[in-house]
């Protein structure tokens, strides 16, 4: 027989409130999770959207990506033999559009590569967010510190770095700027760490996003909320079916009198825990679906399928864990005690 | 024919520094189908030696033997399969869980004793013996919904359903007005004698008395009289 069905039937508004409760903090820490990878998109897609392998960078530079010079030879000879490789640079600048209104951007340049836009000289692939900033194919943009002219040849989707669009530029445009012949970083997809290069340091896909400034101290706040939220949903299941429970003392007891097996009586809280979280879940992750197609256009927000898919395992385990912590005093309850109270 | 035996049974309980012997070596025998009844003032041990002989807690000292089998050296799990199986229970209280239905109330106890009747034959049986104690058209009634004679007519139900071997009951009236109580007291003689159910009741009250087989006066952890 299922109990526990039959509970949440005849108690309904009881476990409404527990379902809405749940609901709303998985709901919030979709919410957060999608703010969380949103931002960090807008930081660093560039880099995120990379194959895995190995980034170098100077040993010299302190795992600085922008103090970071590499010299023409070492880079020559990596990307000679490294199939893939490129080399490549990105700083922080700025370009003037066609009102002479500034615009905040991420200048990269490379080497010849499948895995960053190539462009001839003077001209420009921006990120298509600067579309809405009423920048259009063939505009002319200027750079105070360039002395010719970036033609608009095109657009990236989603090409963010530091909060800001990306512009790929030629390699001799960008060397105008900033005064400098040579690259900062080598990138070799599907590399392993175990190659080293003399005067180079390696880092992993997931060390180098660390060595941007901003963003691990970004994602970090950002995961902090979420997993408070993850532990807070935990012991909420914790509290409520430990109330409950505690009401439910006498009956217990008496099932336990007659013969109920205790783990009857588990397998009914976890049940009722299953149904619970599932309803919640199935509405949470529909609404911050829906969240994902109608959040405002300048709202950093990324939200997964299996990013919600992780995150509602984790809430069924927690609901599990808070469920069987709060389900341990059924194991102590005495049928004599029950017996001994009054009615339930 | 002797059913269930209780020998040399001592209970005793320990309060701070000062132990209490609660039951001073019970020794009794209840034969097949007898209704017997404990009497006695409060604290004289009824109570617990009946929770003794159910299986809800053991003794101190000495055996029950129901059906040659000796409980008091079962462990939890076999003692909880007896009384799933082949005991029924009847409290002060009716005790009936309060999100089942009157029906659902009496195929739990099927479902807990592992009853090997099919859905349909367990319905029939349910409906056999709400009938029997004037319970069939409440069958679809919640507990909230119930006066405490009908719960506890209910609860008798849900204690035979699953025919035990034996019915304990505690105070089974005490809860009840006179009327009531006559009629609960009734309805617990006819179906036991019915399905030859062997009975042990604790109770305080004398007009039950009238309803038994069997009296066992109890005073101070001992037996005092034990008269048919």
């Amino acid at each position: 027989m299922n109990l526990a069905w039959k509970e949440i039937k005849k108690n309904k508004v009881r476990f409404l409130i527990l379902g809405s409760i749940v609901f709303l903090v998985s709901f919030l820490t979709f919410i957060i999770s999608g703010l969380a990878n949103g931002l960090s998109q807008d930081n660093a897609a560039l880099i995120k959207d990379l194959p895995q392998g190995q980034f170098y960078m100077n040993t010299d530079a302190d795992e600085t990506y922008n103090l970071s010079k590499i010299d023409s030879s070492t880079q020559n000879e990596i990307l000679s033999n490294e199939k893939d490789a490129v080399a490549f640079s990105l700083q922080m600048g700025f370009l003037n559009d066609q009102d002479n209104k500034q615009q905040s951007v991420a200048f990269v340049t490379s080497s010849d590569s499948k895995l960053f836009e190539n462009v001839q000289h003077e001209e420009v692939i921006v990120d298509s967010s600067l579309k809405d900033k009423g920048i259009k194919v063939g505009d002319t943009l200027t750079n105070n510190q360039f002395s010719g002219k970036f033609v608009v040849k095109g657009f990236v989707e989603q090409k963010k770095y530091s909060h800001a669009p990306v512009a790929y530029i030629n390699n001799e445009d960008y060397k105008e700027i900033y005064r400098t012949d040579e690259m900062q970083l080598i990138f070799v997809p599907n590399d392993d760490s175990s190659k080293q290069f003399a005067g180079l340091q390696s880092f992993s896909n997931k060390e180098f996003l660390k060595t941007i400034p901003s963003y691990s101290a970004e994602q970090m706040s950002l995961n902090m909320i979420v997993w408070f939220l993850v532990v807070i949903s935990g012991m909420l299941f914790a509290i409520f079916f430990y109330m409950m429970n505690v009401q439910k003392i006498g009956l217990y007891g008496i099932l336990k009198a007659i013969g109920v097996k205790t783990s009857k009586l588990f397998k009914m809280i976890w049940t009722q825990m299953a149904i619970i979280t599932v309803i919640s879940l199935i509405l949470s992750v529909a609404f911050s679906q829906a969240f994902n197609l109608i959040a405002p256009k300048g709202m950093p927000f990324t939200l997964t399928i299996g990013t919600t898919t992780q995150l509602s395992i984790v809430f069924l385990i927690i609901g599990f864990i808070g469920a069987t912590i709060s389900g341990i005093q059924i194991k102590k309850i005495q049928p004599l005690q029950a017996i001994q109270q009054g009615e339930a | 024919m002797t059913l269930f035996k209780i020998d040399e049974v001592r209970k005793t309980f320990r309060n701070g520094e000062v132990e209490e012997e609660i039951l001073k070596g019970i020794n009794l025998s209840l034969n097949e189908g007898e209704i017997t009844a404990l009497v006695g003032a409060s604290g004289s041990g009824k109570s617990t030696l009946l929770t003794i002989a159910a299986g809800l807690q053991p003794a101190t000292d000495g055996h029950v033997i129901f059906e040659g089998k000796n409980m008091s050296t079962m462990n939890a799990e076999d003692v909880r399969k007896v009384r799933a199986s082949e005991f029924g229970f009847v409290f002060q209280f009716a005790h009936l869980v309060p999100f089942l239905t009157v029906e659902e109330q009496l195929l739990l106890m099927l479902d807990v004793s592992e009853s090997r009747l099919k859905k349909q034959e367990q319905k029939n049986e349910v409906n056999r013996l709400l009938k029997l104690v004037g319970m069939d058209h409440r069958k679809m009634a919640y507990p909230s919904s119930l006066s405490g004679g009908e719960k506890q007519r209910v609860a008798i139900a849900r204690a035979i359903i699953h025919k035990p071997k034996v019915l304990f009951a505690d105070e089974p009236t005490a809860s009840l007005d006179s009327q009531r109580s006559k009629e609960v007291m009734l309805l617990i003689r006819d179906l036991t004698k019915t399905l030859n159910i062997t009975t042990l009741m604790v109770t305080h009250d004398e007009e039950m008395l009238a309803y038994t087989d069997r009296i066992i006066k109890m005073s101070d952890g001992v037996i005092l009289q034990d008269a048919m």
